[in-house]
């Protein structure tokens, strides 16, 4: 039996606007979607702003309903067995939200602990376990508002494990954090995982779901685009070669007319600070570099280097330059 | 797990929420701002209004209904924004998406706001006390105490019902002061209910904060009435209160679900 198991879903949120003649809009956020979770796996979800990751997480979460189609957690049905469920599962959203600030990072789990009706015997040993389990032992009598922010996503972790769930749902669980903290929070999830839970997570971040996950699905406008290892999706790109080139100013209308370059495959821009950085996708072994060059001759360029594709590179080409809108 | 195990859960669910709503409380400033001046205010006006107007009679009338008035505000206030603060917090969604039910939560939360609430009335007669003299004598302080226990319950369980309104808006604010003169006017808080029109009666009489303050006026010595009809009626509603917020609340974690949670603001 699969942990998780979605069959056509599909989520339309209804939102009116205008007071008096009030105006009805549809917006799909998942349409049609199919996919299935394998007991013990590690699964990613990536995809852009918008693509639909918070409302399946929340749809597996129990606490939002599907529109149409079929969700089975655990075998049980996530829209009339919620209550069931809702013992089975960790849920975590990233972010700040979601603690009591002005109580204590104990006083957050051992409420949690309650809620999630734990017999008091085992929420004694259980909370100074999962406090030392996120580092957070030392700290656990201060108040919640004085905790960093990587100190916060870790209570949270710790919280989400409060009654040993089966199954975690962790939507963007490395959200806002510097990268020492989110690599705090990847090792705990992977620890997680390692004792046999199944972890459902989403991410933007490519390199997150590279490091972490098995298998992975691209998700973008509540489509699902591909599901597949990220070596897999790695090989969407296994032919072509990644010409970088940085850059100072480069005018949109040289951008445009790299853009028309016939044997370019894709291109993307990213900026930094102000430095232009520019991604240029070509066939492997075309050595179009000097033609790029070429485009680009009344403009500073500071450095060219030509790498190999990555993951990110793949989900570029998969879902098109708005997949790195943050 | 049994039905007793799950009783057992519940009432730890109520418990917790009782404790952990008071040490929110207590570094709350605004909180007990409201709870300790608010009556003292009340106080003041209406005892000195009914002195001014040559009642001085009606003064232990004035300090009850003012303790009440200053208990119910506590409540209302609370109960609003019990929710609108989970929102806040982001934890509104964390709380449905746990086996308890929301109801349950916000029970063990409203009463904490309550049980605080009342010290309202300590502070009401302590200012009845100081300022006007009005002795501290209570005639039958045994039912003076169970008036009041029954009293916090069934405001507590006003509180809950009117809460669920809450829930569904954003306007909690503007929902508290709609609601809560007219309900203190009607229960008889500022003046008798006799003043009021014949057809206002059933109001009052659904209403729990009017038998509270019969019931504490009676047991005070301001009359010679029983006092059980009150007790039985603040117990009647109380019950019939709780039920309807059983159903509203299973009603609104329906719509939460349906609609994508009461997350907006
Ligand atoms: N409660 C809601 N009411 C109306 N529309 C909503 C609601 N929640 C989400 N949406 C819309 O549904 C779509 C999917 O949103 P969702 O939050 O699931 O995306 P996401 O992948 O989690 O995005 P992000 O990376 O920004 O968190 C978006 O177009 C969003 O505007
Ligand atoms: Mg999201």
């Amino acid at each position: 039996m699969p942990a998780i198991l979605v069959e056509n879903l599909t989520r339309i949120y209804e939102t009116t606007t205008g007071v008096i003649r009030r105006k009805k809009k549809e917006i799909t956020a998942l349409d049609e979607i199919d996919l299935t979770v394998e007991a013990g796996e590690l699964f990613g979800l990536l995809g852009p702003n918008g693509a639909g990751k918070t409302t399946l997480t929340k749809i597996l979460a129990t606490i939002l309903l599907p529109t149409s189609g079929t969700v089975r957690v655990l075998g049980m049905d996530a829209v009339a067995q919620e209550k069931e469920l809702r013992h089975r599962l960790g849920i975590l959203f990233g972010g700040e939200r979601g603690l009591y600030w002005r109580l204590t990072g104990r006083q957050n789990i051992q409420y949690f602990a309650d809620l999630y009706r734990v017999p008091p015997a085992e929420v004694k040993s259980r909370v100074p376990e999962l406090l030392e389990l996120v580092g957070l032992s030392d700290r656990a009598d201060e108040r919640v508002e004085g905790y960093s922010r990587g100190m916060k996503q870790r209570l949270h972790v710790a919280r989400c494990l409060i009654h040993d769930p089966d199954v975690l749902l962790l939507d963007e669980p490395t959200l806002g954090l510097d990268p020492v903290a989110a690599r705090e929070i990847r090792g705990i999830i992977r620890g997680l995982n390692d004792q046999g839970k199944t972890v459902f997570l989403t991410s933007h971040y490519m390199f997150e779901i590279d490091a972490l996950c098995e298998r992975v699905a691209v998700l973008n406008k509540g489509k699902i685009l591909m599901v597949d290892t990220p070596s897999a999706l790695k090989d969407l790109v296994a032919d072509l070669e990644v010409v970088e080139i940085e850059c100072l100013g480069a005018p949109a209308n040289v951008l445009e007319d790299l853009r028309q370059h016939p044997r370019l495959q894709d291109m993307r821009v990213e900026t930094r600070e102000h430095k232009q950085i520019l991604h240029l996708q070509a066939p492997a072994g075309s050595e179009l570099v000097q033609e790029f060059l070429q485009i680009l001759k009344e403009v500073r360029v500071e450095k060219v280097i030509t790498r190999q594709p990555t993951l990110e590179d793949a989900y570029v080409r998969l879902v098109g330059e708005e997949a790195l809108h943050i | 797990m049994t039905h007793l195990q799950s009783l057992a859960a519940s009432i730890r669910v109520i418990q917790n929420s009782y404790k952990m709503q008071m040490a929110e409380n207590v570094t709350r400033n605004t909180f007990q701002f409201t709870l300790a001046l608010q009556p003292v205010l009340f106080t003041l006006l209406s005892v000195g209004i009914y002195r001014f107007a040559g009642k001085p009679d009606l003064s232990l009338y004035g300090i009850i209904g003012s303790g009440l008035i200053g208990m119910w505000n506590a409540n209302l206030w609370t109960s609003g924004f019990i929710v609108q603060g989970e929102r806040w917090s982001g934890t509104l969604e964390l709380l449905l998406a746990t086996p308890s039910s929301l109801m349950v939560v916000l029970f063990g939360k409203s009463l904490s706001n309550a049980s605080a609430s009342l010290g309202a009335i300590f502070i009401t007669f302590l200012t009845g006390a100081l300022v006007f003299r009005v002795p501290l004598a209570i005639e039958d302080p045994l039912g003076f105490f169970v008036g009041l226990i029954l009293t916090l319950l069934a405001l507590t369980t006003l509180g809950l019902v009117l809460g669920t309104l809450f829930v569904l808006t954003r306007a909690a604010g503007n929902m508290t002061q709609v609601l809560n003169y007219p309900i203190f006017i009607l229960s008889g808080l500022t003046f008798p209910i006799t003043t009021l029109p014949l057809w206002t009666r059933p109001l009052s009489w659904a209403l729990a904060p009017s038998w509270g303050s019969q019931a504490l006026g009676q047991a005070a010595g301001l009359s010679d009435e029983a006092l059980m009809p009150a007790f039985l009626w603040l117990i009647v509603l109380a019950l019939i209160y709780f039920l309807i917020g059983l159903v509203a609340y299973r009603r609104i974690e329906r719509i939460a679900r349906a609609k994508g949670g009461l997350q907006e603001f």
